[in-house]
């Protein structure tokens, strides 16, 4: 493997890392009110974070398994829909997590501006 | 013929869910498949919204293109799995190089091959073939075991969460970097230790890895037996002996002094030998081998008896000779080994610090 191509791919490695935390506080964040899959990813690529389904079912799986999410079967336009929404938990858990968040930022920034 | 042309898109679109169907843990498929299902068929009508028009062959195939191979899609839904995970993957590698590098090749080149070689009559083409096929069975079997073994500990280190009963103070002190070459030479003492304890436990099976061709008509006397058991737990002591100096290298004391003490052990065995075939030897009796079948012996297959057993009485007192020389440079070594450890211990002292080994 030449530089050239190995640049690339670790940025992109490091990108998914970086983005990989980020998706799931945006996943709460956006379930704060319910919605189902597919206009939840439309939101969150209207929104500039695009996500696959395949990305998006599973951690979805994930965080309802983790007590996060609730979700609902539901009839909607003659179609079964699942709908999902925060748990009790998950906000408890989303305002930890923007906390966070807003820490490491703020320490990003004081680091950047040391540099 | 191309199974997909021909068929609408809506068939290809089923296809694809059908086929992540088989990839999907069998107890969430009802529950996961019609949400990819409804998340793919609003995919759809956007688009076809979008077009005015029913999707085609080619425009379906791209959206479905997108969303991932069934398998990878599926792959997604799994916990994440593994039969040896990275805790013990090093050790899983160590121990795995340890017994094919180490072990079953060495064996196999210096034990099977000159039986098998016996066994084919010196048909040297037949033995390597032979060997290679006993060697390929014997890794293949051995490293299934060990992944076994690792895999059965992978599962129980979960369930007992041995991960976290750890306690740093009971890690090995740092090495010095003649230390880590020592540990290498100590790695080799094993690996040799070990198949020398295999050889000496394999001789009464097969005589040949002593007597080479003549096990076919010599056989050994039966002052052996009463030395075999003492040489079996010298084998076995150097064994441990290895070990220990393996896993505890902080105790550089340990292998100088067990070496002398092997050493000097090896010697008073030797002697004892030589002083039985010495015994042998006065009373008219051959001292180590005699013929299988002296009745049948022809007058060349006793002159050969007679050869070994000279050689062998020759061999043993040249032997005593050698392990007197080593036994006295080791004595010489561990004595500058303890020296310098009290001139460190002594400047440790004078330096007011706590003395710790």
């Amino acid at each position: 493997m030449t530089n050239g191509t190995a640049i690339p791919d670790l940025f992109e490695n490091l990108r998914l890392e970086l983005r990989r935390g980020c998706l799931i506080v945006a996943v709460l964040a956006q379930l704060r009110s319910e919605q189902y899959g597919y206009t939840l990813r439309k939101a969150l690529a209207d929104d500039g974070l695009a996500i696959d389904e395949g990305t998006l079912y599973p951690l979805l799986r994930r965080l309802e398994t983790q007590g996060l999410l609730v979700s609902q079967w539901r009839e909607e336009e003659k179609r079964n829909k699942r709908f999902y929404r925060l748990s009790s938990a998950g906000e408890l858990i989303l305002a930890q997590l923007l906390d966070e968040w807003k820490n490491i930022n703020a320490s990003l920034d004081r680091i950047l501006q040391e540099a | 013929m191309n199974n997909s042309s021909k068929k609408t898109p809506t068939e290809l679109r089923e296809r694809y869910l059908q086929a992540v169907r088989f990839w999907l843990p069998k107890a969430h498929q009802d529950d996961i498949l019609p949400e990819l299902s409804e998340d793919l068929r609003s995919q759809i009508e956007e688009k076809e919204t979008e077009l005015v028009r029913p999707l085609d062959e080619a425009e379906m195939a791209a959206i479905l293109k997108r969303c991932g191979s069934p398998i990878v899609v599926a792959s997604r839904f799994q916990s994440q799995q593994y039969l040896i995970g990275p805790a013990f993957f090093p050790v899983y590698k160590f121990v795995l190089k340890m017994v094919l590098l180490w072990i079953l090749i060495p064996v196999f080149t210096f034990i099977i091959t000159p039986v098998n070689l016996v066994n084919t009559g010196g048909n040297w083409g037949l033995t390597v073939a032979r060997t290679l096929g006993a060697l390929w069975t014997g890794g293949f079997i051995a490293a299934g075991v060990i992944t076994l073994v690792f895999a059965v500990l992978e599962r129980t280190q979960l369930q007992l969460g041995l991960a976290d009963k750890w306690d740093p103070r009971s890690l090995p002190p740092v090495l010095k970097p003649e230390q880590r070459a020592s540990q290498r030479k100590t790695i080799c003492e094993l690996a040799f230790a070990f198949i020398g304890l295999l050889w000496i436990l394999l001789v009464p099976t097969f005589p040949v890895l002593i007597l080479g061709p003549a096990a076919s008509f010599l056989k050994p006397v039966p002052i052996w037996h009463t030395f075999y058991l003492p040489l079996v737990l010298l084998a076995t002591a150097s064994v441990i002996r290895a070990w220990i100096g393996l896993v505890k290298p902080q105790w550089t004391w340990f292998l100088p002094v067990t070496q002398v003490l092997t050493t000097v052990v090896t010697m008073l065995l030797l002697r004892s030998i030589i002083a039985a075939a010495v015994h042998a030897a006065k009373a008219g009796s051959p001292a180590f081998v005699v013929l299988a079948d002296p009745a049948a012996a022809s007058a060349e297959l006793r002159r050969v008896a007679a050869i070994v057993n000279a050689s062998i009485f020759l061999s043993l007192p040249a032997a005593w000779l050698g392990l007197s020389i080593a036994a006295v440079i080791q004595s010489w070594e561990l004595v500058r080994h303890f020296r310098k450890r009290g001139f460190v211990a002594l400047q440790v002292l004078a330096s007011g610090k706590k003395l710790f080994f």
